[in-house]
């Protein structure tokens, strides 16, 4: 337990963020995405304190199975324990700081750090080391030096989260109601989901919150947007979401879910029907298994960002982190989920058709990917970054007398969600620790 | 890259120097219809039943390597594409809407180290090459990518089709946004 991380000293913060950041006002600054000083904010007082998503549970399904990734810019490994645990260790030895495992996924008995020869075991624990008898002449404590180990990790139908934050509140608290959405497309079928093979990763010239906002709550691009991705694979342009009888954008904790209750509005846009079908006979026991409301939503017009920095779309069945590396660069990371129950060659429509729409070339992405790098290069400018930019739609949308677990909004065509995940990033920017966070939840914490 | 490369122990038969000459000419000439953005003309050489791949490359230990070393069939990709794929592909392009391709994206494909070698059937040839890939947008965006692709191709009357593509970077981590061309 002595190598579980506490968490690093956490800086004043920033003066006048409310001048960048005024939700109350309907407003944001491009400052927010391209300030070096804001960025080194974020490190310790986000990605340093949040729960963030590390790995699938398919991914490591046996003793020693691993995955590399990074919490914020700091690299960890997430490996598969004796006792069926995961364990989520720094990457980088306790002697000089050497990175000790290169590979992004693999299976192991440990780790040795090609510097000195330290060996760690599947638990963290030092084992043994080059020269190991000079070290016991000084009186070394091996049991001090294992990996250092993240201070919380679990995990929520196959999505396995991990906070360096002892004070974080559990990932349920964190999580709250949103999980109930959630199940909607990571728990429809018995057995649950797993991630397709592999993980294709790209870089972007975009401010993290950028794409990360884009899937908490913004459908308003997708017609615009998207509509040469629609007419090359579906013949058309997108759904028209204002014509939807009933859509909603519900938020919690700064997280994010905007929906259509179209079934398959999401799915069809892969122009595969085997998969549009595949959702409809599905459908009859989703509603058995998680109600009607929950069918409607499995592969439809959606998508939904977890705080900070997780993403997904029910029915493209993209699932993302966009990972922060400075104020104006992401390194994308993307996996493809499937129902583990599904037959092979729905998984394999699956697995090609997130590639065809949504990956670096993906018909889809190609369009997004300009407008968000410029959304954070015009932010250079100085005169530029100080003006207002308008996150106002919606403002009085709020569903006081609604049976729907969290803060529901009526229509998805809606910056509730935006709006919601800006406050929470100006919060945690705001305030030093955890009990020091406002709660501004009004709506219900489960469904009724 | 040892661990990428199949086949290193197949007897592999050279083609004419005649011949070597005729499908160099078909690469160039594939690679600049993709600049001078021709796309229907670039679609045209794919055989109907291609298969267009380019494999996601996974950074795995030499003890942990999969079906191919660094990638395998069955994980995610870049491309892994039938002609009805390619075709959507190109069908964006074209579209009015493609915001982001206006202006345009300015090309140069390069082709080299052509190695080409009689295939499995008459008229199919294995041809191994290496590419370079530079794209240019807007005032100052430059994205540079390198590779290596193993092709098949089938004679068809004086030219050829492409029956299969294989292309294989050597990056596990794309160091730019998309891919909004074809390698």
């Amino acid at each position: 337990m002595s190598n579980i991380i506490k968490t690093i000293d956490v800086t004043d913060s920033l003066e006048n963020l409310k001048d960048v950041c005024d939700i109350e006002n309907g407003r944001i600054a491009g400052k927010i995405f391209y300030d070096q000083a804001i960025y080194e904010q974020e490190l310790e007082k986000i990605f340093a304190r949040c729960w963030l998503f590390v790995a699938h549970e398919s991914q490591i399904p046996d003793t020693g199975d691993y995955i590399t990734t990074t919490m914020g810019e700091d690299e960890v490994i997430v490996i598969r324990q004796k006792d069926g645990g995961i364990k989520v260790f720094l990457n980088a030895c306790p002697h000089r700081g050497n990175k000790v495992c290169f590979a992004e996924s693999g299976t192991t008995r440990g780790f040795i750090c090609n510097y000195h020869g330290w060996s760690f075991n599947v638990q963290g624990n030092l084992v043994g080391q080059h020269e190991s008898g000079i070290y016991e002449a000084s009186d070394f404590d091996k049991a001090k030096w294992g990996l250092k180990e993240v201070a919380q990790v679990d995990s929520w139908k196959g999505l396995v989260f991990a906070t360096f934050d002892p004070e974080a509140p559990t990932l349920q608290e964190y999580l709250g109601p949103m999980t109930w959405y959630l199940d909607a497309l990571f728990d429809n079928q018995e057995g649950g989901t797993e991630f397709v093979g592999g993980c294709i990763r790209s870089t972007y010239e975009c401010n993290w919150k950028i794409a990360a906002e884009n899937f908490v709550g913004d459908i308003l691009h997708a017609g615009w947007t998207h509509d040469s991705a629609a007419r090359a694979m579906l013949g058309g342009s997108v759904a028209k979401v204002s014509d939807f009888d009933e859509s909603y954008s519900v938020n919690w904790n700064g997280h994010g879910y905007e929906f259509a209750l179209d079934t398959v509005g999401n799915v069809a846009v892969l122009g595969e029907s085997a998969l549009n079908k595949y959702l409809h006979t599905i459908k009859p026991s989703v509603a058995e298994r998680l109600g009607e409301f929950r069918s409607n939503m499995i592969g439809a017009v959606s998508s939904c960002t977890l705080f900070p920095n997780f993403s997904f779309l029910a029915g493209q069945n993209t699932v993302r982190v966009w990972q922060p590396r400075g104020p104006n660069k992401i390194e994308l990371f993307t996996w493809v989920v499937v129902n583990k129950s599904a037959p092979q060659e729905i998984k394999e429509k699956w697995r090609k058709g997130a590639m065809m729409t949504f990956s670096p070339t993906g018909v889809f992405e190609m369009d997004d990917g300009e407008n968000w790098e410029y959304c954070t290069k015009t932010a250079k400018g100085r005169v530029t970054a100080a003006q207002d930019l308008y996150i106002g739609l919606g403002m009085n949308t709020l569903q006081r007398d609604t049976s729907l677990p969290g803060n529901v909004y009526k229509g998805q065509l809606n910056e509730a969600n935006a709006r919601a995940y800006y406050q929470q990033w100006f919060d945690h920017l705001s305030t030093k620790r955890w009990s020091e966070l406002p709660d501004r939840n009004i709506g219900k914490k489960e469904a009724e | 890259m040892s661990a990428q490369s199949e086949n290193q122990t197949e007897q592999l038969y050279p083609v004419s120097l005649e011949q070597h000459h005729k499908v160099s000419c078909f690469l160039a000439y594939e690679y600049r219809l993709l600049d001078e953005e021709c796309f229907d003309d670039w679609l045209a050489l794919m055989h109907e039943d291609v298969h267009y791949w380019m494999p996601g490359i996974e950074n795995r230990r030499r003890e942990n390597l999969l079906e191919h070393g660094f990638y395998a069939g069955d994980h995610m990709a870049y491309f892994d594409d039938s002609l009805r794929d390619l075709g959507r592909r190109v069908a964006r392009f074209k579209q009015p809407s493609a915001w982001a391709e206006n202006p345009g994206t300015r090309n140069v494909h390069q082709v080299s180290n052509i190695e080409v070698y009689y295939g499995e059937t008459d008229g199919e040839y294995v041809v191994h090459s290496v590419f370079q890939s530079v794209r240019s947008r807007g005032l100052d965006e430059e994205y540079v990518i390198y590779g290596r692709r193993k092709d098949v191709l089938v004679q068809q009357g004086g030219s050829f089709k492409i029956k299969k593509r294989l292309i294989l970077i050597p990056s596990a981590t794309l160091s730019c946004k998309n891919i909004n061309t074809f390698l």
